[in-house]
């Protein structure tokens, strides 16, 4: 039972930091990605690999899986600068169908289908953190600081220049405001972030492949970010909270079969985005909207 | 009269096959109040986008002390100190009446202003004094897309106040408030061309534009038909025909 | 030889694209509506084929199946989902999210009764023959061709003829001009909802012929309208049936360059493509940032 608990609160970590990271381009930036689940399959891989050719060290994965995936973030930034609305989101789909197919067939650098299997052991700077509830307490710090970090960006000047974006982009302008660098500043600071959440994911799993970034993933984290509230710091937490203990608390209920959980569970967040869509669009930690 | 600060010459944009501006020249003179008249679908808004490079010219020159800005872009030429507003407001909705201004005075494109903690004062600092001149200092912590009509139109103003920018263009800044309100505007602004900013607005309430303007432009079909002193504008009956609807054959 | 055979099997599948990104076209044209949910649509469809055809039941009361659920669906999307949301905000994203919050609702639900394996129907039609030395053709082709086109020529004529045609085109650009018809937009945009809808049906049945169904059918149908949709210029409608066609034929080519697996990615690659270099597309007006 503890191990299980343990499992599911590393995940829950490494997930905030998916969908934390996220938050800083759907909630703060209006930028609707739908293809994050490319730059946490950028960080894995880049990780695994550091660790299997160089050392295993978590620092030294986290910032290659972050350095990986803030550079071919571009491949984002790109298109956040010349379209918005269904053209972005257009966009951002293309790209992750495409990822899943690079990421199938490069099996130089990422395993193909069968992935990388044999990752070792994570340490830090030498000492060996792989037992579950150290390598937890090392999942929360990264996702500790992360939070914090932007929470200080965020209040500051830099987080009221992207909302002041993400509200008008054309009065953002009027002020001063260098829309195209403020944008591919923060489309690079939240893939990093997700990369960094790669890195660690890959650690945890010892194993990764392409099945745990696909389109499906992308639009996971999507889900905990709109369902837990856009653009709060406790929003996304709460939205990763409630999708992973989903499927743990219908496991419990008798009368679904084990088979059937996985659909189930999407049909649950499927309503929950539609109906919350349509009556709280905020979420559920969001503010309400206007009084007027 | 002392030099121009912001000159436009021979300024043309067609969309389509139709000319927006055409061969506009115009100056705009530091503590001047210049007032763009014309009617609906003259080009008054399409000359203050060309002018703050929202939408690039055919040709023509847009000089700011006497240098060049045309081709640069918006946020380029907002840093140089001009601001202006928006017929359909474009706040920052989702934020605070402080946050909105504070967002509009820093410019910088990076994870933080430089400058450190006096410069950050002195920011501070701009903002409370535009909020109280506009009068929206009980409203700072309020979010912006639930404020009332008028308090929007004044946040629109204190933005562009707390900016210290040195040209003003106010796209129907004072359209739909009530009397009170109005008079509030109308010293906000006077006060401000007193204290030396460049003004140029958009109106088409013409009491407020005899109360406000030290000159007028008239604009229609894109051209500039007239400038002047207000009485001998809006004295000309030609003039006052085209405003109020009678077309020129 | 290989690149013709590819080809033909490239203007089938892009016959069914063109259809499906039809109606999403024609459905964003008239009421902006970026209707996601449209991959839905044709699943549903396919599967209520499929039942019927299990059933027992004879093809033409399948395919009503089809078009009654499809079309009822469109409907209730529209009447249920989209408007409460245009009512209090109506922003791209928060429909947008809503439309992809059901259209998983649906494929969880066809896993939930069908499984999640391939299914098909077996049908004569799809037996091939040699036509040419080398090239294989089955009946099928030119019944999707001949549909395909007769229903293109149909709902273009609609369009263009008749005055609820003439009305969901202004719909978009001029509401205004509607009230002087005399026409409600409210019943103009069910009727594209509807219209929209059961332009997804036929491709939904020849795909229950050909290649299967899968619940995982709604994501790839709607990845698909919505690339042809882009690539065709937004609202267009011969634009997103051009570039259904074009996909089509693209997915089908690359088979005979690279691997059977880069096929899928071929379609994004152009339309990712189209977004950085000609956002609006083929027929599109100019898009501004």
């Amino acid at each position: 039972m503890t191990a299980y608990l343990l499992n599911l609160a590393t995940l829950a970590t490494i997930f905030g930091i998916l969908a934390a990271s996220l938050n800083l381009l759907i909630g703060y930036a209006g930028i609707f990605s739908v293809a994050h689940a490319v730059f946490f399959g950028l960080g894995a891989y880049a990780g695994a690999q550091v660790a299997m050719l160089l050392v295993p060290d978590v620092l030294l994965a986290c910032l290659a899986g972050g350095a990986v995936a803030a550079l071919l973030s571009l491949g984002l930034a790109l298109p956040a600068l010349r379209v918005r609305g269904e053209y972005f989101v257009a966009a951002s789909l293309g790209l992750q169908m495409m990822a899943v197919t690079v990421f199938s067939e490069a099996h130089a650098l990422t395993g193909g289908h069968g992935g990388l299997v044999g990752i070792p052991l994570p340490t830090l700077l030498g000492f060996d953190v792989s037992a579950q509830g150290v390598f937890l307490t090392v999942c929360l710090a990264v996702l500790a600081l992360i939070l914090l970090a932007i929470r200080m960006l965020m209040r500051g000047s830099f987080g009221r220049s992207l909302m002041a974006i993400r509200d008008s982009e054309s009065a953002a302008e009027a002020f001063g405001k260098d829309v195209r660098q403020l944008k591919t500043l923060v489309v690079v600071l939240g893939c990093a972030l997700a990369g960094v959440g790669g890195a660690l994911f890959s650690f945890y799993m010892m194993f990764v492949n392409v099945e745990s970034f696909t389109l499906e993933q992308s639009i996971l984290i999507m889900a905990m970010v709109i369902i837990g509230g856009t653009a709060t710091l406790a929003g996304p937490l709460v939205g990763v909270l409630l999708l992973l203990l989903l499927p743990a608390a219908l496991s419990f209920l008798p009368f679904i079969p084990p088979t059937q959980i996985g659909a189930v569970q999407q049909f649950i967040y499927g309503l929950a985005m539609a109906l919350l869509m349509i009556f709280r669009p905020a979420g559920i930690a969001g503010q309400s909207a206007g009084r007027r | 009269m002392s030099a121009p600060l912001l000159s436009v010459r021979g300024l043309d944009k067609k969309f389509g096959g139709l000319a927006a501006v055409q061969q506009v020249d115009m100056d705009l003179h530091p503590g001047v109040l210049t007032a763009l008249v014309g009617p609906n679908g003259a080009g008054k808004t399409t000359l203050f986008n060309l002018i703050t490079g929202n939408i690039p010219a055919d040709s023509g020159e847009v000089l700011l002390d006497g240098a060049s800005i045309r081709g640069r872009s918006p946020h380029h030429i907002a840093r140089l100190g001009v601001a202006r507003s928006f017929q359909d407001l474009r706040l920052f909705a989702r934020m605070t009446v402080r946050e909105n201004v504070l967002a509009a005075i820093e410019h910088t494109a990076w994870l933080w202003q430089p400058g450190g903690r006096s410069a950050r004062r002195a920011r501070e600092a701009a903002v409370e004094q535009a909020l109280e001149r506009t009068g929206l200092t009980a409203q700072a912590n309020a979010r912006a897309m639930d404020l009332a009509y008028a308090e929007r139109k004044f946040l629109s103003v204190a933005r562009i106040l707390a900016t210290g920018s040195r040209i003003w263009l106010l796209d129907e800044p004072a359209s739909g408030l009530d009397l009170h309100s109005r008079a509030r505007f109308v010293s906000l602004v006077r006060q401000a061309a007193a204290e030396g900013v460049t003004i140029c607005l958009i109106e088409h309430n013409l009491d407020i534009v005899t109360e406000l303007a030290d000159r007028i432009a008239f604009l229609d079909r894109g051209a500039k038909l007239a400038e002047g002193d207000p009485q001998d504008i809006l004295r000309d009956p030609e003039l006052i025909g085209i405003y109020f609807g009678e077309r020129r054959t | 030889m290989l690149f013709l055979q590819l080809f033909i099997s490239g203007l089938q599948t892009g016959a069914i694209y063109a259809l499906t990104a039809a109606g999403f076209a024609l459905i964003f044209g008239a009421t902006r509506v970026f209707h996601v949910a449209h991959g839905a649509t044709f699943a549903l469809a396919g599967y209520a084929y499929l039942a019927c055809t299990d059933a027992g039941l004879p093809w033409p009361a399948g395919a009503l199946a089809a078009l009654v659920l499809a079309v009822a669906f469109g409907l209730a999307m529209d009447a249920f989902i989209y408007r409460p949301i245009q009512r209090h905000e109506g922003s791209f994203f928060t429909v947008f999210v809503a439309a992809f919050g059901m259209s998983i609702v649906v494929q969880s639900v066809i896993e939930l009764v069908f499984g999640r394996g391939f299914v098909t129907v077996s049908s004569a039609l799809t037996m091939a023959r040699q036509v040419a030395p080398g090239i294989y053709l089955a009946d099928i082709f030119w019944v999707a061709a001949g549909v395909a086109i007769a229903l293109f020529v149909l709902v273009t004529l609609f369009l263009e003829r008749t005055r609820a045609g003439i009305g969901l085109r202004a719909l978009s650009e001029n509401p205004e001009l509607l009230r002087a018809y005399g026409l409600s937009s409210r019943r103009l945009s069910a009727m594209a909802f509807g219209l929209g809808s059961a332009l997804a049906v036929p491709g939904a049945i020849l795909t229950t012929m050909t290649s299967g169904l899968q619940p995982a059918i709604s994501h790839q149908v709607m990845l698909i309208s919505l690339a042809a949709a882009v690539v065709g210029g937004i609202g267009s409608l011969r634009g997103a049936a051009l570039a259904g066609l074009l996909l089509g034929v693209v997915e089908n080519l690359v088979i005979g360059v690279l691997d059977t697996q880069w096929s899928a990615a071929a379609g994004f690659v152009v339309l990712f493509a189209f977004i950085l270099f000609k956002p609006s597309g083929l027929f599109g007006q100019a898009v501004t940032r």
